[in-house]
């Protein structure tokens, strides 16, 4: 399908085909015509339409509804009032304030990591190749496992971590059962499973820097300091950006760690939004104050993501 | 041609003609599908919808077990994990068909399962199922209202399961402590308590602590001073449904789980099930507040422990004001209304509750029983004489302090707050006083959104 047609093209796919048969055969769709494209895009759609669209709408209505626990589907129409509901309950708020205190430090930990990690890797050194590949490990774990290992590494009685800081004289340390340091252990396991993710996309994004630029660069005198802020740096935004919102898309719907490894506690210091509304829906069968939270996080997921999408543009165009 | 059509249509009315005898008079439909129950050549084949902590030993040992009975009732187990089971069980319960015959649920889910009109009533709709020598009044009274619901018998107790407490008598000894009995207070135990925090090595190290028991953000963990409260009179709601735990005893109560941890190992504060299990096993802890299922993987099991028989004491939960303390935990079965094979899924569930088959269930699965003849009567292996004895007390103090979760359809959200409330106590978020009124508040809440006059 050709996106830029001339007029004349255009008069030749809709006038008759050479030799066709009659007006069936001319009113028939050829591969370039708006209705062609419709046709090939009709399956995308509809499948899209109805993993993606149908949740969402479904979960909206099931928020503006009384669910109904004894036919298990949405019941009588009560308006906002589970909104209403979601706004004043103290946990929720907590909860999106907890959420944000994890992705305001793990998000620049887990970019600032990967980079300086990509970095180190982009450099000709023996054994890079070995290490390079070791890094993938994290992120092929599943997410509940590396919670539940994680668990037991940090465990102040079995745990090898803690048995390690009890050689220096440390500890035992508290890593789960005190309510800060509960929050570091979830960003340092957030951490471990996604800056390889980080570091796989920087790694592509410094190898495909243009040499010439670094050459001018050197032949005007720069420091290694000035390249990295005034060449490197700028060239890698569309690369930082990028890497920066597919994490944040990732992050922000984090909760099987937190459910493995905390689940949520101490209180909840460590109780994350999506990790909330779990806990609502399936454990406490509060289904439409669920959904109502659901389409909140929603929202404002959207919101925060067009602005970063805003903000990204801005600075490639910047730089 | 005329001629074949009336012959056809002649042969069609006869055919419908017997067929309609045939369904109707009903004496040969059980000779064709076995009474419901199949035969060689049509076996009936059911499904149970249980907990993936147990699935796989059901099916590997008990169906074969009950298919030595009933040869033609082929069973298969799925196992779903905890935390979906009730979600998946309603969603099964509500769905137009049945894929599953039967379905198990926790103790405090039968009032959400019940209200789906999912189940049938054990008593009435299967009555013509249920065999003659199936002695309903030999159930424990206790373990049979976990599976009742609104005047109706939905469920039968398929695992019994109570809270109780488990000690180790060689720390008790090596501590000079008198080991604990059902009259053992809780300022007795704490008193021991601080004596059972010692160095077992006599390096100069703590390397055995008081107790292990559930502390993290869990459903189950309010559970130990759900306890408390209930063994010292008060209740979570009283008949009215109306929050009455936002007092001293409540407090009181909760502290007493919160004191605890003092005398836990560290990094006690995230045991859930299967911490707490191991410190014990391993001779890390003193005492254990667990579920009784535990014991035989705790005492009997080499595979599983490191203590010896002998080692192992089992007795209810220490008395508060109003006697010893216990909760209960108990698995219960039920038929789904949509099942087309009720007949095989209620013998199923007979067998496993009959006295034969949880006589079978406690000397090979170690899970408990619920009748009275079983508890009382002579065990199948002597190492469950002071199980069944535990048990037996156990069972008196559930049904003397209603020790049990809230028996309404918002259990689970009325114990995830608890569950909430429980963990910033006790990781010192609030103050015990806090916590037990938020949770009030929290639970009046819910309860007002639900329409409960608050």
């Amino acid at each position: 399908m050709s996106a830029v047609r001339t007029p004349s093209s255009r008069a030749r796919a809709a006038g008759p085909a050479r030799g066709s048969g009659g007006p069936l055969r001319r009113r028939g769709l050829r591969l370039g015509e708006p209705g062609t494209a419709w046709v090939f895009l009709t399956p995308a759609i509809v499948l899209l339409a109805g993993m993606l669209l149908y949740p969402i709408i479904y979960t909206v209505w099931v928020s503006l509804s009384d669910f109904d626990l004894s036919t298990f589907q949405p019941g009588d129409w009560v308006g906002l009032k589970n909104y209403e509901t979601v706004i004043n309950d103290p946990g929720f708020l907590e909860s999106l304030k907890v959420t944000g205190i994890y992705l305001v430090i793990a998000l620049p930990v887990q970019l600032v990591l990967g980079f300086a990690i990509a970095f180190l890797l982009n450099v000709e050194w023996r054994g890079r190749g070995v290490l390079r590949a070791l890094f993938l490990i994290p992120m092929v774990v599943a997410p509940v496992v590396a919670g539940g290992v994680w668990r037991m590494l940090l465990d102040p009685l079995w745990g090898v971590v803690n048995y390690a800081l009890g050689l220096v004289g440390v500890g035992p340390v508290e890593w789960i059962g005190d309510p800060t340091l509960a929050m570091v252990s979830l960003i340092v396991i957030d951490s471990w499973r996604w800056t390889p993710f980080v570091v796989l996309v920087a790694s592509a994004g410094i190898m495909a820097l243009p040499s010439d630029v670094y050459e001018a660069a050197k032949s005007d005198g720069a420091s290694r300091w000035q390249t990295l802020r005034h060449v490197t740096v700028p060239l890698l935004v569309p690369v930082i950006a990028a890497a920066f919102i597919v994490r944040w898309l990732g992050a922000v719907k984090m909760f099987d760690i937190a459910l493995a490894a905390t689940k949520g506690g101490p209180g909840q210091a460590t109780d994350v939004v999506n990790l909330y509304i779990y806990e609502k829906g399936f454990r406490g069968l509060e289904f439409g104050s669920a959904s109502s939270m659901a389409t909140i996080v929603l929202v404002i997921t959207m919101i925060i993501t067009y602005f970063l999408f805003r903000l990204s543009r801005y600075l490639e165009n910047r730089w | 041609m005329r001629r074949y059509l009336r012959l056809a249509a002649t042969a069609a009315v006869f055919s419908l003609t017997v067929t309609a005898c045939g369904s109707s008079g009903g004496d040969d439909a059980p000779a064709a599908d076995g009474g419901g129950l199949g035969t060689a050549q049509n076996p009936v084949a059911i499904r149970v919808l249980a907990n993936d902590a147990f699935a796989k030993q059901w099916q590997d040992q008990l169906v074969p077990e009950f298919t030595k009975k009933y040869p033609n009732i082929k069973v298969t187990v799925d196992g779903v994990p905890y935390n979906d089971q009730l979600a998946k069980s309603m969603l099964e319960l509500t769905g137009p068909t049945a894929t599953y015959d039967v379905v198990l649920g926790d103790d405090p889910w039968m009032p959400q399962l019940a209200k789906t009109g999912g189940l049938v009533d054990l008593k009435t709709d299967l009555a013509k199922f249920t065999d003659a020598s199936y002695e309903w009044d030999d159930i424990n009274s206790a373990a049979l209202a976990a599976g009742e619901w609104d005047g109706h018998q939905y469920g039968v107790p398929v695992r019994s399961n109570l809270l109780l407490m488990f000690y180790n008598r060689s720390l008790y000894k090596k501590a000079k402590v008198d080991e604990p009995t059902a009259e053992t207070t809780w300022e007795q135990y704490f008193t021991d308590a601080a004596k059972l925090v010692q160095d077992t090595t006599g390096d100069g190290k703590t390397d055995s602590w008081a107790v292990g028991t559930y502390f993290t953000k869990d459903p189950l963990t309010p559970t130990i001073w759900q306890t408390v409260l209930n063994s010292d009179g008060g209740k979570l709601l009283d008949e009215n449904l109306k929050v009455q735990f936002d007092n001293e005893t409540g407090v009181k109560a909760l502290q007493t789980q919160v004191d605890m941890l003092k005398y836990a190992p560290p990094g006690a504060a995230t045991y859930q099930f299967n911490e707490p299990l191991e410190a014990f096993r391993q001779g890390k802890v003193a005492t254990m507040f667990m579920w009784g299922s535990v014991y035989k993987g705790t005492a009997i099991d080499t595979a599983t422990t490191t203590l010896k028989e002998d080692e192992v004491g089992v007795t209810t939960l220490p008395a508060g004001s109003a006697g010893p303390g216990a909760h209960r935990g108990i698995w219960t079965a039920g038929v789904a209304k949509k099942s087309t094979h009720q007949a095989a899924a209620w013998t199923f569930l007979q067998w496993m509750t009959s006295k034969e088959g949880e006589q079978w269930v406690g000397a090979n699965l170690g899970t408990f029983p619920a009748r009275d003849s079983t508890l009382n009567g002579t065990p199948p292996t002597p190492w469950l004489k002071p199980v069944y004895d535990a048990i037996s007390a156990g069972y008196d103090a559930i049904a003397k302090g209603q020790m049990w979760r809230p028996r309404l359809p918002e259990s689970d959200a009325v114990q995830q707050i608890l569950a909430l409330q429980t963990s910033r106590a006790v990781s010192g978020q609030a103050t015990a006083q806090e916590a037990i009124h938020q949770a009030a508040t929290d639970i009046s809440a819910l309860l007002k959104s639900k329409g409960y006059p608050q």
